[in-house]
């Protein structure tokens, strides 16, 4: 149990502490500023991102990364079962697939004579 | 918007650091006019050091710096904030200093200075502060905010997010204790003995 006189001098010593003034010295103040202005700023050695996360920012994010599911969608399905339209639309466009026989039956018969003499 | 400082007498702390967080350094200087002061007299309270009270405000006001862009007005005040903030870097700096003996402390440290008084008042402060060192943590932080600071114990269950019954068992435990330390130096220190 405190006696009185306990409480008086510690109270006395917590008025001392109190009492002492407090200025903020320039310097002080000074840095807290530089700190301020440097929080603000970011810095160069900005956050480390992996390979991943630079190709992701490049491309847009995830909206772009949305529209080049569906792209790569649509194309697996135009390479299964292209529509009819396309087709005649490649067609017009690079012209349709002919077949040529470039070795016919009369080239057969006359490698086979030469082999046989 | 304006960066005269008679714009922003009104504003709210929290407002003043969100408009810092949204690039405008002059509220920091306004914040810190404010704040600085109020940070470093807790941290010289507490730790009768001049340049560790500085080092722990300057270390306060970084983390305010840096806690601005994801301040929240509604969830605490600012200076609320600063209290808990200094009074943990305080006590992890006195917990560094356990084991300095507090008659080394209680020995003037300038002979040679022409006021007295103000070496007794120096030798009370060190005192003090190493007997916070002896105290457990939450004693001591709730024992100078409420005597070094003069808060209301509402205000200090706020900063150290406990009740104000908890708050009134610390003070009066952490009293009590620096009370026993401090009486065997009574004399040293400049009080008559019972």
């Amino acid at each position: 149990m405190m006696t009185k006189s306990d409480d008086e001098f510690l109270d006395d010593i917590f008025g001392t502490a109190k009492a002492q003034p407090t200025l903020v010295p320039d310097d002080l103040m000074a840095r807290v500023m530089a700190d301020a202005q440097s929080a603000l700023v970011k810095p160069d050695g900005a956050p480390k991102q992996s390979l991943f996360a630079g190709v992701f920012d490049i491309i847009g994010g995830w909206p772009s990364v949305g529209g080049l599911a569906m792209a790569g969608v649509a194309g697996l399905w135009f390479g299964v079962s292209p529509p009819a339209a396309l087709s005649t639309w490649t067609a017009e466009l690079i012209g349709v697939p002919v077949s040529v026989d470039l070795f016919g039956d009369t080239t057969a018969y006359f490698a086979e004579t030469q082999i046989d003499g | 918007m304006s960066t005269s400082t008679g714009s922003w007498a009104d504003a709210p702390d929290g407002a003043i650091l969100l408009t810092y967080a949204n690039g405008d350094v002059e509220a920091a200087r306004v914040l810190s006019g404010r704040l600085l002061p109020r940070v470093l007299a807790q941290a010289t309270r507490m730790l009768s050091d001049q340049a560790e009270a500085e080092d722990v405000a300057q270390e306060a006001m970084m983390r305010l710096w840096k806690i601005a862009p994801d301040w929240r007005q509604d969830e605490a005040q600012v200076s609320t904030w600063l209290y808990r903030v200094v009074a943990n870097l305080c006590t992890d700096r006195l917990r560094k200093r356990r084991g300095v003996s507090l008659d080394q402390i209680t020995e003037p440290a300038d002979p040679t200075a022409s006021a007295a008084g103000q070496i007794q008042d120096n030798a009370r402060l060190s005192a003090l502060s190493a007997a916070l060192t002896e105290l457990p943590e939450r004693q001591a932080q709730a024992v100078s905010l409420r005597h070094l600071e003069g808060l209301s114990n509402p205000d200090i269950a706020d900063i150290m997010n406990i009740s104000v019954r908890s708050v009134e068992s610390l003070t009066a435990r952490g009293k009590r204790a620096l009370a026993d330390i401090l009486r065997k130096h009574k004399s040293a220190l400049g009080y008559d003995d019972d």
